[in-house]
Protein backbone atom coordinates (compact mmCIF):
# COMPACT_ATOMS: atom_id res chain seq x y z
CA UNK A 1 0.00 0.00 0.00
CA UNK A 2 1.33 3.37 -0.99
CA UNK A 3 1.34 6.01 1.74
CA UNK A 4 2.42 9.55 2.43
CA UNK A 5 4.12 9.99 5.80
CA UNK A 6 4.17 13.43 7.37
CA UNK A 7 7.23 14.08 9.58
CA UNK A 8 7.95 16.85 11.98
CA UNK A 9 10.80 19.19 11.23
CA UNK A 10 14.47 18.38 11.41
CA UNK A 11 17.20 20.95 10.82
CA UNK A 12 18.89 18.85 8.15
CA UNK A 13 15.77 18.24 6.12
CA UNK A 14 14.64 21.83 6.46
CA UNK A 15 17.97 23.17 5.22
CA UNK A 16 18.09 20.69 2.36
CA UNK A 17 14.54 21.54 1.29
CA UNK A 18 15.30 25.25 1.31
CA UNK A 19 18.27 24.56 -0.96
CA UNK A 20 16.04 22.53 -3.26
CA UNK A 21 18.05 19.42 -2.58
CA UNK A 22 16.89 15.91 -2.14
CA UNK A 23 16.19 14.65 1.35
CA UNK A 24 19.63 14.15 3.00
CA UNK A 25 18.80 10.76 4.36
CA UNK A 26 15.96 9.03 6.00
CA UNK A 27 18.00 8.79 9.18
CA UNK A 28 18.03 12.56 9.35
CA UNK A 29 14.26 12.53 9.61
CA UNK A 30 13.74 9.66 11.94
CA UNK A 31 15.98 8.20 14.54
CA UNK A 32 15.76 4.65 13.33
CA UNK A 33 14.14 2.82 10.42
CA UNK A 34 10.53 1.92 10.97
CA UNK A 35 9.93 -1.79 10.40
CA UNK A 36 7.68 -2.35 7.40
CA UNK A 37 7.83 1.20 6.09
CA UNK A 38 9.87 1.53 2.89
CA UNK A 39 10.65 5.12 1.97
CA UNK A 40 10.80 6.05 -1.74
CA UNK A 41 14.26 7.66 -2.17
CA UNK A 42 13.26 9.19 -5.51
CA UNK A 43 10.59 11.33 -3.89
CA UNK A 44 11.98 14.62 -2.58
CA UNK A 45 10.39 15.59 0.73
CA UNK A 46 7.76 18.26 0.36
CA UNK A 47 7.39 20.96 2.96
CA UNK A 48 3.79 21.34 4.12
CA UNK A 49 2.71 24.70 5.51
CA UNK A 50 1.25 24.43 8.98
CA UNK A 51 -2.23 25.90 9.28
CA UNK A 52 -3.00 28.14 12.27
CA UNK A 53 -6.58 28.70 13.37
CA UNK A 54 -7.84 32.27 13.32
CA UNK A 55 -9.43 31.86 16.74
CA UNK A 56 -8.12 30.05 19.81
CA UNK A 57 -9.60 26.58 20.16
CA UNK A 58 -10.89 26.44 16.59
CA UNK A 59 -9.85 23.69 14.22
CA UNK A 60 -7.42 24.97 11.60
CA UNK A 61 -8.57 22.22 9.25
CA UNK A 62 -12.00 23.74 8.72
CA UNK A 63 -10.22 26.48 6.73
CA UNK A 64 -13.03 28.82 7.70
CA UNK A 65 -12.82 31.42 9.07
CA UNK A 66 -9.62 32.12 7.20
CA UNK A 67 -6.53 30.46 8.63
CA UNK A 68 -2.91 31.53 8.35
CA UNK A 69 -0.03 29.25 7.43
CA UNK A 70 3.47 28.94 8.85
CA UNK A 71 6.59 27.79 7.06
CA UNK A 72 8.84 28.41 10.07
CA UNK A 73 11.36 25.57 10.54
CA UNK A 74 10.19 24.80 14.02
CA UNK A 75 6.63 24.37 12.84
CA UNK A 76 7.07 22.99 9.36
CA UNK A 77 6.35 19.41 8.46
CA UNK A 78 7.45 17.27 5.53
CA UNK A 79 5.83 14.64 3.41
CA UNK A 80 7.72 11.64 2.17
CA UNK A 81 6.39 8.81 0.06
CA UNK A 82 6.62 5.19 0.97
CA UNK A 83 4.94 1.82 1.04
CA UNK A 84 3.52 -0.39 3.76
CA UNK A 85 3.21 -4.17 3.41
CA UNK A 86 0.23 -5.33 1.37
CA UNK A 87 -0.70 -8.16 3.74
CA UNK A 88 -3.24 -6.92 6.30
CA UNK A 89 -1.32 -8.05 9.39
CA UNK A 90 1.99 -6.62 8.23
CA UNK A 91 0.32 -3.40 7.16
CA UNK A 92 -1.45 -3.02 10.49
CA UNK A 93 1.79 -3.56 12.44
CA UNK A 94 3.84 -1.18 10.27
CA UNK A 95 1.12 1.45 10.43
CA UNK A 96 0.97 1.23 14.22
CA UNK A 97 4.75 1.41 14.49
CA UNK A 98 4.94 4.43 12.15
CA UNK A 99 2.12 6.33 13.77
CA UNK A 100 3.60 5.76 17.23
CA UNK A 101 6.89 7.48 16.41
CA UNK A 102 7.04 10.97 17.96
CA UNK A 103 8.60 12.44 14.80
CA UNK A 104 5.62 11.31 12.69
CA UNK A 105 2.63 13.63 12.36
CA UNK A 106 0.49 11.18 10.41
CA UNK A 107 0.27 8.48 7.78
CA UNK A 108 -2.03 9.12 4.83
CA UNK A 109 -3.26 7.21 1.80
CA UNK A 110 -1.56 7.96 -1.49
CA UNK A 111 -4.22 6.76 -3.89
CA UNK A 112 -3.72 6.47 -7.62
CA UNK A 113 -5.17 9.46 -9.38
CA UNK A 114 -6.41 9.45 -12.96
CA UNK A 115 -5.99 12.00 -15.67
CA UNK A 116 -8.79 14.51 -15.87
CA UNK A 117 -11.97 13.77 -17.73
CA UNK A 118 -12.48 15.42 -21.08
CA UNK A 119 -14.08 18.82 -20.62
CA UNK A 120 -15.59 21.46 -22.93
CA UNK A 121 -12.89 23.07 -25.02
CA UNK A 122 -10.41 20.21 -24.61
CA UNK A 123 -8.72 18.89 -27.76
CA UNK A 124 -10.30 16.03 -29.65
CA UNK A 125 -9.56 12.49 -28.47
CA UNK A 126 -9.16 10.21 -31.48
CA UNK A 127 -11.10 10.44 -34.70
CA UNK A 128 -14.30 9.23 -36.30
CA UNK A 129 -12.31 6.23 -37.60
CA UNK A 130 -11.58 5.20 -34.03
CA UNK A 131 -15.27 5.61 -33.26
CA UNK A 132 -16.20 3.42 -36.23
CA UNK A 133 -13.78 0.72 -35.06
CA UNK A 134 -15.09 0.81 -31.51
CA UNK A 135 -18.72 0.79 -32.63
CA UNK A 136 -18.18 -2.27 -34.81
CA UNK A 137 -19.31 -0.50 -37.97
CA UNK A 138 -17.60 -3.15 -40.08
CA UNK A 139 -19.66 -5.86 -38.37
CA UNK A 140 -22.83 -3.87 -39.04
CA UNK A 141 -21.85 -3.42 -42.69
CA UNK A 142 -20.98 -7.11 -43.04
CA UNK A 143 -24.51 -7.85 -41.84
CA UNK A 144 -25.85 -5.55 -44.56
CA UNK A 145 -26.70 -2.79 -42.14
CA UNK A 146 -25.51 0.61 -43.32
CA UNK A 147 -28.77 2.53 -43.10
CA UNK A 148 -29.59 2.26 -46.81
CA UNK A 149 -32.58 4.53 -47.48
CA UNK A 150 -33.54 4.79 -43.83
CA UNK A 151 -34.65 8.38 -43.19
CA UNK A 152 -32.81 10.12 -40.36
CA UNK A 153 -34.25 13.46 -39.37
CA UNK A 154 -31.69 15.82 -37.91
CA UNK A 155 -33.68 18.27 -35.80
CA UNK A 156 -31.06 20.95 -35.37
CA UNK A 157 -29.48 24.04 -36.95
CA UNK A 158 -29.70 22.71 -40.49
CA UNK A 159 -27.48 20.62 -42.74
CA UNK A 160 -24.91 21.73 -45.29
CA UNK A 161 -24.52 18.95 -47.85
CA UNK A 162 -21.60 20.63 -49.61
CA UNK A 163 -19.59 20.48 -46.40
CA UNK A 164 -20.40 16.80 -46.02
CA UNK A 165 -19.33 16.16 -49.62
CA UNK A 166 -16.07 17.98 -48.93
CA UNK A 167 -15.46 15.56 -46.08
CA UNK A 168 -16.02 12.55 -48.32
CA UNK A 169 -19.61 11.89 -47.35
CA UNK A 170 -22.31 11.33 -49.95
CA UNK A 171 -25.54 10.72 -48.06
CA UNK A 172 -28.93 10.51 -49.67
CA UNK A 173 -31.06 13.55 -48.90
CA UNK A 174 -34.78 14.15 -48.87
CA UNK A 175 -35.62 17.77 -49.53
CA UNK A 176 -39.30 16.82 -49.77
CA UNK A 177 -39.37 15.61 -46.18
CA UNK A 178 -37.22 18.45 -44.86
CA UNK A 179 -38.56 21.52 -43.15
CA UNK A 180 -37.52 24.81 -41.58
CA UNK A 181 -39.48 27.33 -39.52
CA UNK A 182 -40.93 30.36 -41.25
CA UNK A 183 -38.41 33.11 -41.86
CA UNK A 184 -35.37 30.88 -42.35
CA UNK A 185 -33.70 32.26 -45.45
CA UNK A 186 -31.59 29.27 -46.44
CA UNK A 187 -32.87 26.05 -48.02
CA UNK A 188 -32.74 22.54 -46.60
CA UNK A 189 -29.36 20.97 -47.22
CA UNK A 190 -27.84 24.40 -47.83
CA UNK A 191 -27.95 25.91 -44.39
CA UNK A 192 -24.82 27.51 -42.89
CA UNK A 193 -22.24 25.00 -41.71
CA UNK A 194 -22.75 24.46 -38.01
CA UNK A 195 -24.00 22.17 -35.30
CA UNK A 196 -26.57 20.41 -37.48
CA UNK A 197 -23.95 19.59 -40.10
CA UNK A 198 -21.76 18.08 -37.40
CA UNK A 199 -24.68 15.88 -36.34
CA UNK A 200 -25.39 14.86 -39.94
CA UNK A 201 -21.74 13.86 -40.39
CA UNK A 202 -21.78 11.78 -37.23
CA UNK A 203 -24.94 9.91 -38.29
CA UNK A 204 -22.89 8.78 -41.28
CA UNK A 205 -20.29 7.01 -39.17
CA UNK A 206 -22.54 3.96 -38.80
CA UNK A 207 -25.17 4.76 -41.43
CA UNK A 208 -23.42 6.25 -44.47
CA UNK A 209 -26.29 5.25 -46.77
CA UNK A 210 -29.08 6.73 -44.64
CA UNK A 211 -31.33 9.39 -46.12
CA UNK A 212 -30.89 12.64 -44.27
CA UNK A 213 -33.94 14.77 -43.52
CA UNK A 214 -33.19 18.34 -42.50
CA UNK A 215 -35.37 19.98 -39.83
CA UNK A 216 -33.64 23.27 -39.04
CA UNK A 217 -35.59 24.04 -35.90
CA UNK A 218 -32.70 25.84 -34.21
CA UNK A 219 -32.44 28.35 -37.05
CA UNK A 220 -35.82 29.65 -35.99
CA UNK A 221 -36.34 33.33 -36.58
CA UNK A 222 -38.14 33.48 -33.25
CA UNK A 223 -36.39 36.12 -31.15
CA UNK A 224 -33.87 34.53 -28.81
CA UNK A 225 -30.73 35.41 -26.94
CA UNK A 226 -28.41 33.58 -29.30
CA UNK A 227 -28.27 32.99 -33.04
CA UNK A 228 -28.48 29.22 -32.64
CA UNK A 229 -31.60 28.70 -30.60
CA UNK A 230 -35.29 28.22 -31.01
CA UNK A 231 -38.38 27.74 -28.97
CA UNK A 232 -39.95 24.46 -28.04
CA UNK A 233 -42.95 25.37 -30.18
CA UNK A 234 -40.64 25.16 -33.22
CA UNK A 235 -39.81 21.58 -32.22
CA UNK A 236 -43.54 20.83 -31.82
CA UNK A 237 -44.05 21.87 -35.43
CA UNK A 238 -41.12 19.74 -36.58
CA UNK A 239 -42.38 16.70 -34.73
CA UNK A 240 -45.83 17.24 -36.20
CA UNK A 241 -44.30 17.09 -39.70
CA UNK A 242 -42.36 13.96 -38.72
CA UNK A 243 -45.52 12.38 -37.33
CA UNK A 244 -47.12 12.95 -40.71
CA UNK A 245 -44.12 11.35 -42.46
CA UNK A 246 -44.02 8.18 -40.39
CA UNK A 247 -47.81 7.81 -40.32
CA UNK A 248 -47.79 7.96 -44.11
CA UNK A 249 -45.41 5.00 -44.41
CA UNK A 250 -46.84 1.51 -44.98
CA UNK A 251 -47.35 -0.11 -41.58
CA UNK A 252 -44.95 -2.95 -42.38
CA UNK A 253 -42.11 -0.68 -43.50
CA UNK A 254 -42.03 2.11 -41.01
CA UNK A 255 -38.58 3.41 -40.20
CA UNK A 256 -37.74 6.95 -39.13
CA UNK A 257 -34.89 7.92 -36.85
CA UNK A 258 -35.09 11.34 -35.20
CA UNK A 259 -31.91 12.88 -33.81
CA UNK A 260 -32.24 15.62 -31.20
CA UNK A 261 -28.97 17.09 -30.00
CA UNK A 262 -30.57 19.98 -28.18
CA UNK A 263 -32.14 20.81 -24.88
CA UNK A 264 -32.83 23.46 -22.30
CA UNK A 265 -29.93 24.89 -20.30
CA UNK A 266 -31.74 27.21 -17.94
CA UNK A 267 -34.82 26.43 -15.84
CA UNK A 268 -35.58 30.15 -15.84
CA UNK A 269 -36.81 29.66 -19.41
CA UNK A 270 -39.51 27.33 -18.12
CA UNK A 271 -42.44 27.53 -15.74
CA UNK A 272 -41.33 26.38 -12.28
CA UNK A 273 -41.49 22.71 -11.36
CA UNK A 274 -44.97 22.07 -9.99
CA UNK A 275 -46.60 24.69 -12.19
CA UNK A 276 -49.16 23.01 -14.47
CA UNK A 277 -47.50 24.56 -17.52
CA UNK A 278 -44.02 23.32 -16.66
CA UNK A 279 -41.97 21.53 -19.36
CA UNK A 280 -39.01 20.00 -17.52
CA UNK A 281 -40.92 17.63 -15.21
CA UNK A 282 -44.42 17.54 -16.60
CA UNK A 283 -45.39 14.59 -18.84
CA UNK A 284 -48.58 16.39 -19.89
CA UNK A 285 -46.66 19.10 -21.75
CA UNK A 286 -47.74 19.01 -25.42
CA UNK A 287 -44.20 18.36 -26.59
CA UNK A 288 -44.04 15.25 -24.43
CA UNK A 289 -47.39 14.16 -25.81
CA UNK A 290 -46.21 14.48 -29.40
CA UNK A 291 -42.94 12.69 -28.57
CA UNK A 292 -44.90 9.73 -27.23
CA UNK A 293 -47.26 9.87 -30.19
CA UNK A 294 -44.38 9.88 -32.70
CA UNK A 295 -42.72 6.94 -30.98
CA UNK A 296 -46.00 5.02 -30.89
CA UNK A 297 -46.27 5.57 -34.63
CA UNK A 298 -42.93 3.78 -35.11
CA UNK A 299 -40.21 6.42 -34.97
CA UNK A 300 -36.97 5.97 -33.04
CA UNK A 301 -36.36 9.19 -31.15
CA UNK A 302 -32.95 9.94 -29.70
CA UNK A 303 -32.07 12.81 -27.41
CA UNK A 304 -28.68 13.89 -26.15
CA UNK A 305 -28.54 13.53 -22.38
CA UNK A 306 -27.12 17.03 -22.00
CA UNK A 307 -23.86 18.75 -21.17
CA UNK A 308 -24.40 19.59 -17.52
CA UNK A 309 -22.29 16.82 -15.96
CA UNK A 310 -21.00 17.50 -12.49
CA UNK A 311 -17.29 17.43 -13.35
CA UNK A 312 -17.19 20.21 -15.92
CA UNK A 313 -20.60 21.41 -17.04
CA UNK A 314 -21.10 23.57 -20.08
CA UNK A 315 -20.92 27.23 -19.11
CA UNK A 316 -24.56 27.72 -20.06
CA UNK A 317 -25.88 25.22 -17.49
CA UNK A 318 -28.03 26.80 -14.79
CA UNK A 319 -29.45 23.75 -13.05
CA UNK A 320 -27.28 24.04 -9.92
CA UNK A 321 -27.99 20.89 -7.90
CA UNK A 322 -31.22 20.02 -9.76
CA UNK A 323 -31.34 17.01 -12.09
CA UNK A 324 -30.11 18.25 -15.48
CA UNK A 325 -31.61 15.50 -17.69
CA UNK A 326 -35.04 17.02 -18.01
CA UNK A 327 -37.87 17.52 -20.44
CA UNK A 328 -37.87 15.37 -23.56
CA UNK A 329 -34.23 14.48 -22.95
CA UNK A 330 -35.59 12.38 -20.07
CA UNK A 331 -38.72 11.08 -21.82
CA UNK A 332 -39.45 7.37 -21.32
CA UNK A 333 -40.16 6.97 -25.06
CA UNK A 334 -36.74 8.20 -26.23
CA UNK A 335 -33.20 6.89 -26.16
CA UNK A 336 -31.27 9.31 -23.97
CA UNK A 337 -27.59 9.25 -24.93
CA UNK A 338 -24.65 10.08 -22.66
CA UNK A 339 -21.12 10.71 -23.93
CA UNK A 340 -17.87 8.79 -23.54
CA UNK A 341 -14.55 9.38 -25.26
CA UNK A 342 -12.78 6.69 -27.27
CA UNK A 343 -11.05 5.53 -24.08
CA UNK A 344 -14.55 4.64 -22.86
CA UNK A 345 -14.41 7.24 -20.14
CA UNK A 346 -17.36 9.48 -19.48
CA UNK A 347 -16.70 12.98 -20.74
CA UNK A 348 -16.88 15.27 -17.74
CA UNK A 349 -19.70 17.37 -19.13
CA UNK A 350 -22.05 14.49 -19.92
CA UNK A 351 -25.18 14.94 -17.80
CA UNK A 352 -25.86 12.32 -15.17
CA UNK A 353 -29.16 10.85 -14.14
CA UNK A 354 -31.64 10.30 -12.72
CA UNK A 355 -33.85 11.89 -15.33
CA UNK A 356 -36.83 14.04 -14.46
CA UNK A 357 -39.59 12.28 -16.44
CA UNK A 358 -37.98 8.85 -16.30
CA UNK A 359 -35.44 8.32 -13.51
CA UNK A 360 -33.65 5.55 -15.46
CA UNK A 361 -31.66 7.99 -17.61
CA UNK A 362 -29.38 8.15 -19.49
CA UNK A 363 -30.24 4.96 -21.36
CA UNK A 364 -26.77 4.34 -22.73
CA UNK A 365 -23.59 6.00 -23.93
CA UNK A 366 -22.02 6.65 -27.30
CA UNK A 367 -18.70 8.13 -28.39
CA UNK A 368 -18.03 11.84 -28.56
CA UNK A 369 -15.28 14.47 -28.51
CA UNK A 370 -13.43 13.14 -31.53
CA UNK A 371 -12.00 14.66 -34.69
CA UNK A 372 -14.71 14.23 -37.27
CA UNK A 373 -16.83 16.66 -39.24
CA UNK A 374 -14.34 19.52 -39.20
CA UNK A 375 -17.09 21.89 -38.15
CA UNK A 376 -15.53 22.26 -34.70
CA UNK A 377 -12.09 21.34 -33.38
CA UNK A 378 -13.85 18.31 -31.88
CA UNK A 379 -17.24 16.78 -32.60
CA UNK A 380 -18.18 17.21 -28.98
CA UNK A 381 -20.94 17.36 -26.45
CA UNK A 382 -23.56 14.73 -26.02
CA UNK A 383 -24.61 16.45 -29.25
CA UNK A 384 -22.12 14.25 -31.10
CA UNK A 385 -22.80 11.12 -29.07
CA UNK A 386 -26.49 11.28 -30.00
CA UNK A 387 -26.07 11.11 -33.81
CA UNK A 388 -23.38 8.45 -33.44
CA UNK A 389 -26.07 6.37 -31.74
CA UNK A 390 -28.69 7.49 -34.27
CA UNK A 391 -26.49 6.10 -37.03
CA UNK A 392 -26.42 2.70 -35.34
CA UNK A 393 -30.20 2.76 -34.97
CA UNK A 394 -30.60 3.71 -38.63
CA UNK A 395 -28.29 0.89 -39.65
CA UNK A 396 -30.49 -1.59 -37.78
CA UNK A 397 -33.68 -0.16 -39.28
CA UNK A 398 -32.48 -0.99 -42.79
CA UNK A 399 -33.62 -4.59 -42.26
CA UNK A 400 -35.65 -4.39 -39.09
CA UNK A 401 -38.54 -1.92 -39.43
CA UNK A 402 -40.70 -0.93 -36.50
CA UNK A 403 -43.23 -3.62 -37.37
CA UNK A 404 -40.55 -6.24 -36.68
CA UNK A 405 -38.80 -4.53 -33.80
CA UNK A 406 -40.72 -1.74 -32.10
CA UNK A 407 -38.83 1.37 -30.96
CA UNK A 408 -39.12 0.18 -27.35
CA UNK A 409 -37.84 -3.29 -28.28
CA UNK A 410 -34.91 -1.80 -30.16
CA UNK A 411 -34.04 0.41 -27.20
CA UNK A 412 -34.09 -2.65 -24.98
CA UNK A 413 -31.86 -4.55 -27.41
CA UNK A 414 -29.38 -1.68 -27.59
CA UNK A 415 -29.24 -1.60 -23.79
CA UNK A 416 -28.91 -5.37 -23.50
CA UNK A 417 -26.00 -5.50 -25.96
CA UNK A 418 -24.20 -2.39 -24.69
CA UNK A 419 -20.76 -2.88 -23.17
CA UNK A 420 -21.20 -2.30 -19.47
CA UNK A 421 -19.17 0.60 -18.09
CA UNK A 422 -18.99 2.03 -14.60
CA UNK A 423 -20.90 0.10 -11.97
CA UNK A 424 -22.29 -3.33 -12.77
CA UNK A 425 -25.44 -2.99 -14.86
CA UNK A 426 -27.28 0.29 -15.15
CA UNK A 427 -25.84 3.43 -13.61
CA UNK A 428 -26.60 7.10 -13.94
CA UNK A 429 -23.27 7.99 -15.55
CA UNK A 430 -23.27 5.58 -18.51
CA UNK A 431 -26.77 4.10 -18.52
CA UNK A 432 -26.43 0.46 -19.59
CA UNK A 433 -23.00 1.11 -21.11
CA UNK A 434 -21.57 2.08 -24.47
CA UNK A 435 -23.10 0.99 -27.76
CA UNK A 436 -21.59 -2.20 -29.15
CA UNK A 437 -22.35 -2.88 -32.80
CA UNK A 438 -20.77 -6.34 -32.79
CA UNK A 439 -22.90 -7.58 -29.90
CA UNK A 440 -25.91 -5.94 -31.51
CA UNK A 441 -25.38 -7.80 -34.79
CA UNK A 442 -25.10 -11.08 -32.88
CA UNK A 443 -28.32 -10.39 -31.00
CA UNK A 444 -30.16 -9.38 -34.17
CA UNK A 445 -29.54 -12.85 -35.55
CA UNK A 446 -32.28 -14.01 -33.22
CA UNK A 447 -34.80 -11.46 -34.49
CA UNK A 448 -37.08 -12.30 -37.39
CA UNK A 449 -36.14 -10.12 -40.34
CA UNK A 450 -38.50 -8.33 -42.67
CA UNK A 451 -38.53 -8.79 -46.43
CA UNK A 452 -37.85 -5.11 -46.99
CA UNK A 453 -35.29 -3.77 -49.50
CA UNK B 1 -41.88 34.32 -21.50
CA UNK B 2 -43.17 34.38 -25.09
CA UNK B 3 -46.45 32.88 -26.18
CA UNK B 4 -47.55 29.70 -24.48
CA UNK B 5 -48.92 26.43 -25.81
CA UNK B 6 -52.51 25.45 -25.11
CA UNK B 7 -53.50 21.81 -25.51
CA UNK B 8 -56.98 21.27 -26.90
CA UNK B 9 -59.18 18.22 -27.37
CA UNK B 10 -61.05 18.80 -30.60
CA UNK B 11 -63.28 17.08 -33.08
CA UNK B 12 -60.81 16.56 -35.96
CA UNK B 13 -63.34 18.10 -38.33
CA UNK B 14 -63.12 21.33 -36.30
CA UNK B 15 -59.34 21.39 -35.90
CA UNK B 16 -58.79 24.51 -37.94
CA UNK B 17 -57.65 27.90 -36.76
CA UNK B 18 -60.90 29.57 -37.81
CA UNK B 19 -62.94 27.01 -35.87
CA UNK B 20 -60.72 27.30 -32.80
CA UNK B 21 -60.93 31.10 -32.77
CA UNK B 22 -64.71 30.83 -32.79
CA UNK B 23 -64.89 28.03 -30.23
CA UNK B 24 -62.67 29.79 -27.71
CA UNK B 25 -63.53 33.41 -28.45
CA UNK B 26 -59.98 34.32 -29.38
CA UNK B 27 -59.01 37.32 -31.50
CA UNK B 28 -56.82 36.54 -34.54
CA UNK B 29 -53.95 38.61 -33.16
CA UNK B 30 -53.91 36.57 -29.93
CA UNK B 31 -52.94 33.41 -31.80
CA UNK B 32 -49.83 32.54 -33.83
CA UNK B 33 -51.24 31.84 -37.30
CA UNK B 34 -47.96 30.41 -38.54
CA UNK B 35 -48.08 27.77 -35.84
CA UNK B 36 -51.71 26.96 -36.52
CA UNK B 37 -53.48 24.01 -34.93
CA UNK B 38 -50.91 21.25 -34.53
CA UNK B 39 -51.94 17.63 -33.97
CA UNK B 40 -49.91 16.18 -31.10
CA UNK B 41 -51.81 12.92 -30.57
CA UNK B 42 -54.25 12.29 -33.40
CA UNK B 43 -55.59 9.10 -31.82
CA UNK B 44 -56.66 11.07 -28.76
CA UNK B 45 -57.79 14.09 -30.80
CA UNK B 46 -55.26 16.29 -29.02
CA UNK B 47 -53.97 19.48 -30.63
CA UNK B 48 -51.96 22.48 -29.53
CA UNK B 49 -52.02 26.16 -30.43
CA UNK B 50 -49.69 29.04 -29.57
CA UNK B 51 -51.38 32.00 -27.89
CA UNK B 52 -50.63 35.10 -25.83
CA UNK B 53 -50.33 34.40 -22.12
CA UNK B 54 -53.21 36.71 -21.23
CA UNK B 55 -55.49 35.03 -23.74
CA UNK B 56 -54.41 31.60 -22.48
CA UNK B 57 -55.39 32.57 -18.96
CA UNK B 58 -58.78 33.70 -20.23
CA UNK B 59 -59.58 30.44 -22.05
CA UNK B 60 -58.00 28.06 -19.50
CA UNK B 61 -61.40 26.97 -18.17
CA UNK B 62 -62.96 26.20 -21.55
CA UNK B 63 -64.10 22.58 -21.97
CA UNK B 64 -61.81 22.04 -24.97
CA UNK B 65 -58.72 23.18 -23.08
CA UNK B 66 -56.60 20.40 -21.55
CA UNK B 67 -53.88 22.68 -20.23
CA UNK B 68 -51.65 25.72 -20.71
CA UNK B 69 -47.94 25.01 -21.07
CA UNK B 70 -44.60 26.78 -21.29
CA UNK B 71 -42.65 27.37 -24.48
CA UNK B 72 -39.05 27.50 -23.28
CA UNK B 73 -36.02 28.31 -25.36
CA UNK B 74 -33.92 25.40 -26.59
CA UNK B 75 -30.29 25.29 -27.73
CA UNK B 76 -27.83 22.86 -29.31
CA UNK B 77 -26.01 20.61 -26.84
CA UNK B 78 -22.73 20.94 -28.66
CA UNK B 79 -19.66 23.10 -28.34
CA UNK B 80 -20.39 26.54 -26.96
CA UNK B 81 -20.60 29.44 -29.38
CA UNK B 82 -17.18 30.71 -30.29
CA UNK B 83 -15.59 27.25 -30.35
CA UNK B 84 -16.51 26.70 -33.97
CA UNK B 85 -14.82 28.11 -37.04
CA UNK B 86 -17.93 28.89 -38.99
CA UNK B 87 -19.67 32.20 -39.42
CA UNK B 88 -22.83 32.27 -37.33
CA UNK B 89 -25.96 33.68 -38.92
CA UNK B 90 -27.85 36.46 -37.19
CA UNK B 91 -31.43 36.28 -36.06
CA UNK B 92 -34.07 37.22 -38.53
Amino acid sequence: MRVLVQFRTSPEVHAATLRGEAMPSFAATTEAPIPGLVIDPAYNPVQVPTPRAAEPGASPYLYSPAVSFSLAPEEATYLVRGTLPDDPDGRRAALAETAARPEVVGVFADPAIATCLVCPGDPAVGSDRDVADLLGVAALADAGLDGYRVPVAVVDTGINLAHLAGKGRDPRFSARRSWAPAGVATRPGRHPVGHGTMCAYDVGIAAPKATLVDHAVLLSATPGETAMSGLLSDAVLAFSKLLGIVSGMPAGRRALVVNNSWGMFDPAWDFPVGHPGNYSDNPAHPFHVIVASLEAAGADILFAAGNCGRDCPDGRCRFASARPICGANSHPSVLSVAGVDIRKRRVGYSSQGPGRLDPAKPDLSAYTHFLGSGVYPADGGTSAACPVAAGVVAAVREKYPASVLSPAELRALLAKTAEDLGGTGFDHDFGWGVLDGRALVAALAGVKRSRRR
Amino acid sequence: MPRVMVTLRLDPARATLAEVLGLLGLAPDEVDPGFGVVPIDPAEHLYTILVDQAAAARIAGAPQVEGVFGNPRIEPLGPEEGEGPEERPGKG
